[in-house]
């Protein structure tokens, strides 16, 4: 016979009993309200995109680096052959390959009605992630969407919503890992840790700016946790739920890095995101504080409020989270300083470094509304009343704000209602693309061939966008550089005509053919030119002469490439696919000419005439580029 | 403190307080013939037809928060406010006589000194709980043994008994009584004296049943009584072979295009062959466009079965889409109205694990005078029966020998052990598992609350070693993401969902009239669970959990393993015999459900291929490889490699977190080193579907000792 049993028998409950985020005993979140943030999606989208249209396409309000960016992610499917290394390593991989959907029909790439779309489209999940925490929240549906609406229509976030910068790109999946943290603190759903996890490990490819964020939060998820009395398990198992993806995505991208160019960390030093350019101003400290206090002033006053309520409720009520996103607003008002004074941007204190700012200021003030429990309305309404005041006042310091990009193009386009082709921006640089689209159109009409036209798309990205066929090129992309290189030495045997800048700085072709690309190479005929480009026509049995094949970078601008200067081998066979570092001006809101490194086009605007060149105005265009 | 001080107390008479009308269940009530009426001095007092009794007296000082006075009461007065406390229900209410036989019984037991009074009390509790006859659940319990029990029975009905344990049948009048008359009474011919036959029965037949019995045998008839253990063990040798053969052969008689006993069907067999050739020529003919296209194929074939997996798992993924039973909707069931709940269990060379298995099922919350426990032996396997044997298993134990032929499988024996069930709901669970406690009537519960078209409620699995070593942790973790998230999901689409190996609880007859588990697949649960489907049923799942013992050696896991993705193969060539009928049957959300959960195994296939094709460019940059790799592939393999392999690690994690063991998340990082044992196991399962079909590779268990 056996004996009756007492044996423990752990059950489910029991099991969980001790576990801060177990499922089946957590607080009810709000209901799911699909229509709702459909709603506020649709709506902000089709907004920002309408305003986006008359921006990019008539106002020609559009940075280079955005044109950049559609050109690459356009060759992923139309090149010849289609190249997925043409994302290279100058961007943060998914801000390119995020864009990939909108440019898979070429003709609505080339005529950049997707290009408002695509910023619109992340501005408006932004605006959805906003409303969904304003409802978690328990904030009232008119003044969530008093928030919005004003939110909405402060003109920094018009702006960046509107003219296709990568700025939302990251920040709607920054917003996303902060709203899924947000939700994670009011339900202990581990779901939303998750979620969080997976959110910055896209925004980590998408602006490494994020990482900042991500790692905050890391120490946050740790700590609540910690401090809600959850064992060492629970902690190590939830942050590493967390941190996998991102930590994931980075170590896959350093390990890209590493294989193709033998540097891990190539990214980190010399993205277009963080890497220090030659051209970076030395700041003092009394210049890096009064531009963190003209960010934060003119960009995102509400945060003078939010910040020292935030710390308040955390220290004097007790309020954890509220603490954690004080030091997650504190650290976006800093970092853009900081990265000043650690020479890792070059893009310094820019007044876009102001929109994360005023979103986590967002953040806070919704949060703020959450823990007044009955007085969050006053608190809500109080942040409507803020960022309305706030318009007129961002707004009008945008043409005058010391350092900008395209803030002034943006509100004298608003203001007038002025195409602002031509227009100079504060630092001197060259607003449009008329130039390059007199040059796509003329290539359209007259070359189909594929392959037919050396390039060095580092430089022409914005033509070869322009004409919606990139593979009409022979680019660095199509077989890499080496196979390039050796058909720049030999373009007769490769292509009919050569597409140069007139700007040689930095374009790798108009550097080995710097008489040519001014329209005096009397072998090199050209078929049409413009202030920007010369396209000339390569004739059959050209041979350039040994002697002459130099390639490499003019890097000090003397017109003679010298041995040092060296860089480019014919006869490499890289494979890397990168598409060169013609762009690595600003933080993705760049404006002016394709060849950013060596400064914009100086020259205004003039279409340009078949078989004419101005080799005057394009030693102009060298000299008198400089931001 | 309890005290029966009961001159100048207020009577029944006086009136009941309201708040006490309901302080004691009704079944204690009636039981003891208790009745609690009004508060005196800080004492509750309590009507008491008997208030010397000791056990009254317990009974009812634990259930009350004060210190209780029994107040003697005639029976009369208490039956009456019992009544208008608790309405009577005809058919639930004691009878006069039951309850004398009832009393005399616990007389009987108490002054032979048989039982104790504690034991008495428990079984008087669960008496009033349940209504079954305190003899069974005293010897339910193992305070009495059955032998006493039908020395006590046979006493109180005046009726012979009779030994069963070394009896030899004769067969021609064994089998007079027809076998489900036998099986459902529980009753079988023995001898014949005179014109009567004599039958053993495990209980005094009711006039009803015992004229079903002389009608069938056409003879009148004399009970004998015996012993319920002995009678069951007879009934199963006189129908053996009625048994082996229904478990064997129905399926494949009456249902052979859904048996696996065929494992390629001509037509398929002749479309393989001609794909294969086709291949073959195109190979032959252009070498790099036939390796695009199959790698093509292969690819697509990846992305879809990922993404229909990471859509499972986000819509799972914090929520509860199993059906959820409360706490208090367990308290509030009448034990009074639970059936009888058949527990299989099929054992083979498992001898070690017997005393585990028995203390873990005495532990689930269900009266065990309403289990019936099938531990199914292979007759070959005397280590595993003696030990049952030896144990002298209270009667809720049936010892049942599956007699030896082929093909040996688990569902072979479960469809023994079907037959012999009497329960109206059964659930099969392995040797080692150990399931929660309350996890029977949870799946009462939920079969009251879901469509009736839901004949199955499968629980979720997990695993009690996983800290054991690193493959128990990826086991886990596995289980962790499939049952956690995977299958929640599935239920809650309704897509055929294939079902675990254990802890699936069936309608007995419902699970009968389909012909129960296929004998000749290998993994007849996910086919049952798919046969299910196609005949309109659903399967959902509770939240309830079993923790198994994950397999801790490799060879060992490699054998499971590849049993399963043998089953798999076997189970979509069973159904896929038919295209366009499964297609009419499940629906076209179904079809691709089906197709996608199997086609996992046929992507563990090709794992190996990708790793070594991936590995000789990296470190050959061969340029063939990279020819069959156009753009489009290429950007699809890349997006399986980079994202797709990181969202199926990530799977584990939030399978793991979603329960709650957060200590497995570190191993869930590494999955892709259990992904490589995963497709070894597959391979070896797929070379089996050719070499070996039927072939049942046993898992060894009993490797951890916790």
């Amino acid at each position: 016979m056996t004996t009756d049993t007492t044996t423990k028998i752990v059950s489910n409950r029991e099991r969980l009993s001790g576990i801060v985020q177990a499922v089946g005993r957590r607080p009810a979140d709000i209901e799911r309200r699909w229509w709702e943030s459909t709603a506020v999606f649709v709506i902000f989208t089709v907004f920002y995109a309408i305003v986006g249209y008359w921006l990019v396409v008539q106002m020609h309000v559009v940075g280079f680096e955005t044109l950049d960016r559609f050109d690459r992610s356009l060759m992923i499917f139309h090149n010849e052959p289609p190249k997925l290394s043409s994302v290279g390593f100058d961007y943060p991989p998914l801000s390119i390959l995020l864009v990939t959907p909108f440019t898979v029909i070429p003709a609505l790439a080339r005529s950049l009605i997707v290009v408002p779309v695509v910023s619109a489209i992340f501005a408006g999940l932004t605006m959805m992630f906003l409303n969904t925490m304003m409802r978690r929240a328990q904030i009232v549906f008119p003044l969530r969407a008093a928030v919005l609406a004003t939110l909405g229509l402060n003109p920094l976030v018009v702006m960046y919503a509107s003219i296709g910068a990568r700025n939302f790109m990251w920040l709607a999946f920054v917003l996303a890992a902060l709203g899924a943290l947000f939700a994670w603190y009011v339900t202990a759903d581990i779901r939303f840790v998750m979620i969080a996890g997976l959110s910055y490990s896209v925004a980590a490819l998408t602006g490494y700016g994020s990482l900042v964020w991500f790692l905050i939060s890391l120490i946050m998820v740790a700590a609540i946790l910690a401090r809600l009395g959850a064992d060492g398990r629970e902690v190590e198992g939830t942050t590493v739920g967390f941190a996998a993806p991102t930590v994931y995505v980075i170590a896959l991208w350093s390990a890209f890095n590493l294989i193709l160019l033998s540097d891990p960390f190539n990214w980190v030093t010399e993205s277009s995101d963080v890497a220090s350019s030659g051209g970076l101003d030395d700041f003092s400290f009394t210049e890096i504080l009064r531009g963190t206090f003209d960010l934060v002033v003119y960009g995102a006053p509400i945060a003078i409020v939010v910040l020292p309520a935030l710390i308040f409720a955390g220290i004097a009520r007790r309020n954890g989270f509220a603490l954690w996103l004080g030091l997650m607003l504190a650290v976006s008002m800093l970092a853009p300083g900081l990265a000043v004074a650690l020479r890792v941007t070059d893009s310094p204190l820019l007044m876009s470094n102001a929109l994360p700012i005023l979103l986590v200021s967002v953040v806070g003030a919704i949060w703020l509304a959450r823990s007044a429990m009955s007085s969050g309305f006053i608190v809500a309404g109080a942040l409507a009343a803020g960022l309305l005041v706030s318009i007129p006042w961002t707004f009008s310091s945008m043409s005058d704000f010391k350092q900008q990009s395209l803030e002034r193009a943006f509100h004298d386009a608003v203001s007038t209602g002025d195409n602002q082709e031509g227009a100079r921006t504060l630092d001197g640089s060259i607003v449009g693309y008329d130039n390059e689209l007199d040059m796509a159109n003329y290539i359209r009409d007259n070359i189909t061939d594929q392959d037919s036209i050396l390039t060095d798309n580092a430089s022409t990205y914005a033509v070869i966008l322009l004409t919606g066929s990139p593979s009409t090129f022979f680019d660095r992309v199509d077989q890499s550089d080496g196979p390039w290189g050796r058909a720049a030495r030999n373009p007769a045997a490769h292509v009919e005509y050569m597409l140069l800048s007139t700007n040689t700085s930095n374009d790798l072709l108009s550097t080995l053919y710097p008489e040519a690309a001014a329209g005096g190479d009397r072998s090199l005929e050209p078929v049409y030119a413009n202030r920007r480009y010369t396209l000339v026509q390569v004739p059959n049995g050209y041979q350039f002469g040994d002697d002459s094949v130099r390639t490499g970078v003019d890097a000090n601008g003397d017109g003679v490439i010298s041995d040092d200067e060296l860089t480019l081998d014919p006869d490499a066979d890289t494979s890397t696919g990168t598409t060169g570092s013609g762009s690595t001006s600003t933080d993705g809101e760049t404006e002016g000419s394709p060849d950013v490194q060596g400064g914009y086009d100086g020259i205004e605007g003039e279409e340009g005439s078949p078989l004419t060149s101005d080799a005057d105005e394009s030693t102009d265009t060298d000299s008198g580029t400089s931001p | 403190m309890t005290t029966t001080i009961t001159r100048s107390l207020p009577r029944l008479s006086d009136g009941i307080d309201e708040s006490l009308a309901h302080a004691i269940p009704e079944g204690i009530c009636r039981t003891f013939r208790v009745m609690p009426y009004s508060y005196h001095e800080g004492h509750v007092l309590v009507a008491a037809a008997d208030a010397d009794d000791s056990i009254t007296e317990h009974v009812v000082s634990e259930r009350l928060d004060r210190p209780v006075i029994l107040v003697k009461h005639t029976v009369n007065e208490i039956i009456e406010v019992i009544n208008e406390a608790y309405p009577p229900v005809e058919a639930e209410v004691e009878t006069p006589e039951a309850r004398r036989a009832r009393m005399q019984m616990a007389q009987m037991l108490t002054r032979s000194g048989l039982v104790t009074s504690e034991q008495l009390q428990r079984a008087m509790l669960e008496y009033s709980r349940t209504g079954d006859p305190l003899g069974d659940i005293l010897v339910s319990h193992e305070s009495i043994s059955e032998d006493v029990l039908v020395a006590a029975l046979s006493e109180m009905h005046q009726m012979q008994r009779v030994g069963l344990a070394d009896f030899e049948p004769d067969y021609d009048i064994s089998r007079r009584l027809p076998e489900p008359l036998a099986r459902r009474l529980q009753a079988i011919p023995v001898a014949e004296s005179d014109d009567t036959l004599l039958i053993a029965v495990a209980r005094p037949l009711s006039a009803d049943d015992a004229a079903d019995v002389e009608e069938a045998v056409g003879q009148p008839i004399r009970q004998l009584l015996a012993n319920r253990a002995d009678l069951d063990q007879l009934i199963q040798r006189v129908h053996s072979s009625f048994y082996a053969d229904v478990s064997t052969q129905y399926l494949m008689e009456n249902y052979p295009e859904q048996s696996a006993h065929v494992v390629f069907s001509p037509v398929q067999k002749a479309v393989f062959i001609m794909a294969a050739v086709i291949i073959v020529i195109c190979a032959v003919i252009w070498p790099v466009g036939t390796a695009i296209g199959l790698v093509g194929v292969a690819s697509a074939v990846y992305f879809v079965v990922s993404v229909y997996k990471f859509r499972l798992t986000l819509r799972a993924l914090g929520t509860h889409l199993e059906t959820d039973v409360t706490d208090e909707e367990i308290a509030a069931l009448d034990e009074r109205h639970l059936p009888i709940y058949t527990i299989l269990v099929p054992l083979y060379k498992e001898a070690g694990i017997v005393p585990r298995l028995v203390r873990d099922i005495n532990a689930l919350d269900y009266p065990r005078t309403r289990l019936d426990v099938k531990l199914l032996c292979e007759e070959d396997d005397l280590e595993t029966i003696d030990k049952i044997r030896e144990l002298a298993l209270p009667p809720h134990f049936h010892l049942v020998v599956v007699p030896d032929s082929q093909p040996k499988t688990k569902p072979k024996a479960c469809n023994y052990g079907l037959q012999l069930s009497t329960g109206a709901f059964c659930v099969i669970f392995d040797a080692e598992d150990r399931p929660d406690p309350d996890q029977l009537k949870k799946a009462l519960i939920a079969f009251d609350a879901v469509p009736d078209n839901v004949v199955c409620m499968q629980g979720k699995l997990n695993h009690f070693n996983q800290d054991q070593n690193m493959l128990t942790s990826w086991f886990a973790n596995e289980y962790s993401m499939h049952f956690e998230l995977i299958l929640p999901a599935m239920g809650a689409s309704e897509s055929p969902i294939p079902l675990g190996g254990t802890s699936n609880h069936f309608k007995t007859q419902t699970l009968r009239e389909l012909g129960a588990w296929d004998p000749f697949n290998v993994t007849e649960d996910a086919d049952l669970g798919m046969r299910l489907h196609r005949e309109g049923y659903r399967t959902a799942m509770i939240d309830s959990t079993t923790l198994e013992e994950a397999n801790s050696n490799v060879g060992n896991w490699i054998r499971q393993r590849s049993r399963w993705n043998k089953g798999y193969f076997q189970t979509w060539l069973v159904h896929m015999r038919h295209p366009l009928q499964l297609l009419r049957q499940t629906g076209f959300k179904g079809f691709v459900s089906f197709n996608l959960t199997m086609g996992s195994a046929f992507v563990l296939l090709m794992n190996p291929i990708f790793w070594a094709l991936t590995t000789i460019y990296v470190l050959t940059q061969w340029g063939f490889i990279e020819s069959i790799f156009p753009s489009l592939v290429f950007y699809a393999a890349s997006l399986m490699l980079f994202v797709g392999n990181f969202i199926f690690i990530y799977l584990n994690v939030a399978g793991s977190l979603q329960r709650g063991e957060f200590g497995l998340t570190r191993t869930a990082m590494l999955s892709p080193l259990y992904w490589g044992l995963m497709s070894y196991a597959a391979w070896k399962g797929f070379i089996q579907l050719f070499t070996n079909p039927f072939y049942w590779e046993k898992t060894e268990h009993g490797l951890d000792e916790g």
